[in-house]
Order: C-alpha cells, then sequence, then structure tokens
C-alpha cells in the first residue's frame, strides 16, 4: 500500500529522467523499461543526445537564460520591496498603519485571472509588452510575504534594536545592519518560493511575449509539448532541464520551506 | 505606546511607498478596471465603447452568440466535483501515513517526496502525463494491458479527458497533506490516551476524535481547493491548446471557465467581454472567501 503511494507520486518523475535519457528507438517498447536499456543488445546506456538536441534546436538555453535571468531579479526585488514594507508595518508607528495594512490583506482575496487583462493593459502603456521587465516589475511584490515577514519582524526583540541605537543609527540603519540580518529564515522562505514561482510561471509569460527570443522556459517546454507530437524523449529531456534545479534547491532547503508552506496555506 | 514622531512618521510612510505604489498600480487599479472595461466592447487596440451591462446579459441570454458560456461553467463544476475530493481525500490518506511514521528520517523524506509534484511545474506536469496517458506507448495504458483491462485513448476521448485531468490534482495533493499533518500533529494525545483507558479501538477513536477534531481544517482545504480547482487552467491550455489545438479538447469536453475566458480574449479579441466574465469569477471567489469566514471559528487563525 505504501509503496503503491510511493510509486504514484515519485515514479512519474523516475520515468520522466529515464525517458530523457533514452534513444529515440528504446523508447518505445512494449513492455517498458525502468533504466534506458537496449532493445537490442540489453547493455544499460545514458545517452545526452536528448540533451544536445533540444539544447541545440529546442532554443531551450536561451530559455533557460531568460528564466534565470527573470526569477533572479524578480526575486532580488520581492525580497527588497516585502522587507522593506514588513518593516515598516512590524517597526515604525504612522497614522493609519492597521487600516492601510487591512486593506492590502484584503487584495490578497482578488484572483489573478480577474484582472490579467486589466494588467496586461497597464504593463503595455507602461512600455514594457513583449519584454524581460514585464515578466519581472508586475511581479515584483507579494502582499502575503509582507505579512509572513511582519510576522517574524515583530517576534525580534526591541531591545536588540535598542542597544543598536544607543550609538545613534538611522531607521534604515536598524532595518539593514539589525533586522535583515536576524532574519535569514524568513528571508530564505520567501527567497525560495518566489524564485520556484517565477520559474514556473505560465499565464503571464504566455500572454505578455510573443517574441521567441524572450520565451521563458515553461513557454519553450509548451512548444514542445504541443508540437512534437510523440518525440517523448526530446520533451522529457526538457522537462528534465525544467524541473530538476528546482527539486534540488527544494530537497536542499526543505527544512525551511515546509514550515512556510503550513503557513500559506492556512492563510489561503 | 509613545506617540510618534515625525520624523518616524515620514520614515513609516517611505518604507512602505515602494509596496504601497505596487499594489496600487498592479492590483487595485487593474481590480478597477476589470469592472470598467466589463461594461464595454474593447479590444485593446481601440478606444473602448461604452455598452452598459450589455456583456453580462449577452453572456448569460445569448445562447446563440456565446453558446459555450453555460457549458464551460457546467465542466468547470464537473471537474471540481472530481478533482476536489481527489486531491483531499489522498491529502489526508498521505498525512495519515505519514503521521504514523515513527523516525524522523523516514518521514521527512516521504513529506518531501510527496510535495516535489507542487513545486514542478504545470508545464513539466502536462508534459510527463501526456507521456504516461499516451494512447499506444503511455505507461498507463501497457500496465492496464498486462492486468487484462483495455487501455483508453485517456486525452483524446471526451468521456474520459477531464477525469484524466482531475486526477493530476490529485498527483498535486501535497499541501493538503502539509496542512493535514499540521492539524493531526496539533490534536493532543491526551485524547487518545484518555480514550484508550476508556477501552476504545483504534477505529473508534480515529471516527470520534480524529476526525471531529479536523473538520475545521477539511472545511478550509474544501474552500481553499474549490478556488483553485475552479480557476484550472495552464496544464489544459497545455495539453490542448498551445499548439492550435482545439482549445477545448475533445468535443470540447475540457472547455473550462478560464479557458473560455481565455478564448475570448486572445484568440476573439473580445476583452471588454473577458473582463465581464472575470468580474464574474472575482464575485464568486469573493462569496466563497466570505462564506469561509462566517463559517470557520476565529480561533482557527
Amino acid at each position: 500500500m505504501i509503496l503503491l503511494l510511493v510509486i504514484i507520486m515519485v515514479g512519474p518523475f523516475v520515468w520522466m529522467v529515464s525517458t530523457s535519457f533514452k534513444k529515440s528507438s528504446d523508447v518505445f517498447t512494449e513492455a517498458p523499461n525502468l533504466l534506458p536499456i537496449s532493445k537490442n543488445t540489453g547493455k544499460l546506456y545514458f545517452t545526452v543526445e536528448n540533451f544536445k538536441i533540444v539544447l541545440k534546436y529546442g532554443e531551450i538555453s536561451k530559455a533557460f537564460i531568460n528564466s534565470i535571468l527573470v526569477a533572479t531579479s524578480a526575486t532580488i526585488l520581492n525580497l527588497l520591496i516585502n522587507s522593506l514594507a514588513a518593516f515598516g508595518f512590524a517597526r515604525l508607528n504612522f497614522p493609519g498603519k492597521n487600516i492601510i495594512f487591512m486593506i492590502l490583506l484584503s487584495t490578497m482575496m482578488i484572483p489573478f485571472y480577474a484582472t490579467l487583462i486589466p494588467m496586461l493593459y497597464i504593463t503595455k502603456l507602461l512600455g514594457m509588452y513583449n519584454s524581460l521587465a514585464g515578466l519581472v516589475i508586475p511581479m515584483c511584490a507579494s502582499v502575503f510575504n509582507v505579512f509572513l515577514m511582519k510576522q517574524f519582524f515583530q517576534t525580534i526583540p526591541q531591545e536588540m534594536e535598542d542597544a543598536a541605537c544607543i550609538d545613534g543609527c538611522s531607521r534604515f540603519g536598524v532595518y539593514w545592519r539589525i533586522i535583515l540580518p536576524l532574519s535569514k529564515p524568513v528571508l530564505t522562505v520567501v527567497g525560495i518560493t518566489t524564485f520556484i514561482w517565477h520559474w514556473n510561471s505560465y499565464t503571464w509569460p504566455l500572454v505578455l511575449i510573443n517574441d521567441p527570443k524572450h520565451y521563458t522556459l515553461p513557454l519553450q517546454l509548451a512548444l514542445l509539448v504541443s508540437g512534437s507530437g510523440s518525440r517523448y524523449n526530446y520533451m522529457m529531456a526538457a522537462a528534465t532541464m525544467a524541473v530538476v534545479p528546482i527539486l534540488i534547491v527544494f530537497i536542499v532547503f526543505q527544512r525551511y520551506l515546509i514550515q512556510g508552506i503550513v503557513l500559506s496555506g492556512l492563510k489561503g | 505606546m509613545i506617540k510618534a514622531t515625525t520624523r518616524e512618521k515620514i520614515a513609516g510612510y517611505l518604507f512602505i511607498l515602494p509596496l504601497l505604489v505596487y499594489v496600487g498600480v498592479f492590483l487595485i487599479a487593474p481590480a478597477v478596471m476589470s469592472l470598467f472595461f466589463s461594461m464595454t466592447q474593447w479590444n485593446m487596440r481601440t478606444q473602448p465603447i461604452w455598452i452598459g451591462i450589455e456583456n453580462y446579459k449577452e453572456l448569460v441570454f445569448n445562447h446563440v452568440k456565446y453558446p459555450y458560456f453555460g457549458h464551460s461553467f457546467w465542466i468547470t463544476i464537473k471537474y471540481v466535483l472530481m478533482a476536489v475530493p481527489m486531491g483531499i481525500g489522498s491529502g489526508f490518506c498521505l498525512a495519515l501515513l505519514i503521521n504514523s511514521v515513527k523516525r524522523e528520517k523516514t518521514e521527512s523524506f516521504f513529506k518531501v517526496a510527496f510535495y516535489l509534484p507542487v513545486i514542478t511545474s504545470s508545464v513539466a506536469v502536462a508534459a510527463i502525463w501526456k507521456w504516461i496517458y499516451d494512447s499506444r506507448y503511455g505507461l498507463l495504458n501497457i500496465f492496464l494491458t498486462k492486468l487484462g483491462f483495455e487501455g483508453q485513448n485517456w486525452l483524446g476521448d471526451a468521456r474520459t479527458a477531464l477525469f484524466a485531468l482531475a486526477v493530476l490534482a490529485m498527483w498535486g495533493c501535497g499541501v493538503t497533506m502539509i496542512i493535514y499533518l499540521a492539524g493531526l500533529k496539533g490534536i493532543s494525545p491526551q485524547f487518545y490516551e484518555a480514550a484508550k483507558i476508556d477501552g476504545a479501538s483504534a477505529l473508534a477513536s480515529f471516527w470520534y476524535i480524529t476526525l471531529p477534531l479536523l473538520r475545521p481544517v477539511t472545511f478550509f482545504l474544501i474552500v481553499t481547493n474549490v478556488i483553485a480547482s475552479f480557476q484550472v487552467f495552464e496544464i489544459i491550455y497545455v495539453l490542448y491548446g498551445a499548439g492550435g489545438g482545439s482549445y477545448g479538447g475533445p468535443n470540447n469536453s475540457t472547455l473550462t471557465y478560464i479557458m473560455y475566458l481565455y478564448n475570448h480574449a486572445f484568440r476573439y479579441g473580445e476583452m471588454g467581454l473577458a473582463c465581464a466574465m472575470s468580474f464574474i469569477l472575482f464575485i464568486l471567489i469573493l462569496i466563497l472567501t466570505i462564506l469561509q469566514f462566517k463559517i470557520l471559528p476565529q480561533s482557527y487563525d
């Protein structure tokens, strides 16, 4: 029973990776081989031919670079804007603070698809249609992540701040030198989830980008999925390249991330 | 609380300014504009023409011009009715399984393994399952044939396509699993000990302690899962639309609400009409969210 569950959940990934190493002649077999084994000789082999081909002809290498650029810059911007705001809400007093925060929280109820078209229109007006900037700027902050960071900042004792400020440092100094270095766990969670989100993002690039040279990995992969008929070994090679980096990041940081999932799930 | 100085006030506003600009420009303005555009005839290139509630009326009543509006609604509801129970059911089973594991290493292995599909991009999910569902060489059909069943053209047949897609929701039940797991860990062991002393069987304590205590979690998960499944789009688009395919799947059997919205916005250029559909979606989700806040006890936060 347990074994069956594990097979269903993990099996497709194994199948994806193994297909990506197979030669075309060994992809379509009546009895599926879990490992790339030659039909004729019965020997185990790994070919990187599929990866070479999709990198060369599938424009995957260009898309890979675009995806890294977009996801990295969006993550940095997100960390900066969200943490600045979270610091303001957690540590400073100003009139209207609570009302502003409530309004911000209520915007989380707006579904993405409900604002998709006007968002595209505004991005066009700002001259970012069909550009990598257009993939980053309209997604450069997240109210939910502000909430997450605010909760964390509030747990840092006020004394830390006071002690540092006897020597007289600015508000920005407190944020930059004291709060941020103490907040590595929450910054890690927000950073990685944002990166993964942008890396996987599909709908927004789909409606924004029409020039193949700005295509991100999901756009390029989708072309392979719908276009290649049944060249599954190429498709799986491209999918492996899209999935495996994220899986590794996730596995390395899983301890932090699972905590974050519980929180984000609960807040919806 | 000490009264805020003027300097602090200014500093406070400066810190939140970037976020406020972002939310104003990319969240609140589009939401308001969506309502405005929904009352216009507009294709994003020319000036919008004000037509009042005509878009809404046409969508609901003009079955000749928009034959699939009701149909797409019905398809989406069918999808939700399949995907949500399967997703919540399998998430719950996985959580129970992990909770019964005693070794910490094994536990975190399962957690990570079962969560992986969630962080996989929907395009890659579509790619992997297209291969598994392949009617001739797909893993599933080969397996079924071995067991003596007849293979199906899972994604190409109007009778099975929507169900085959809903199964993918089951595969991505990692979030549900993690939240159930947190819920299970939150139940005090004292309850179970007390039940044991009173001579209750394991099944009875599961039925009378575990299930009732998880009710708020289940309710929360149902609402959030319904909201998410109602907006299913990316995987279906990759499988049926991206290559200039039929866009609605075999016999329009996978033409979900967002898919229909996308068609009108980006294939037919009816942005005004699509905004009307967006606004209807927004109201539906708003109702669900309010319902959730009304029914869920406040302590659960």
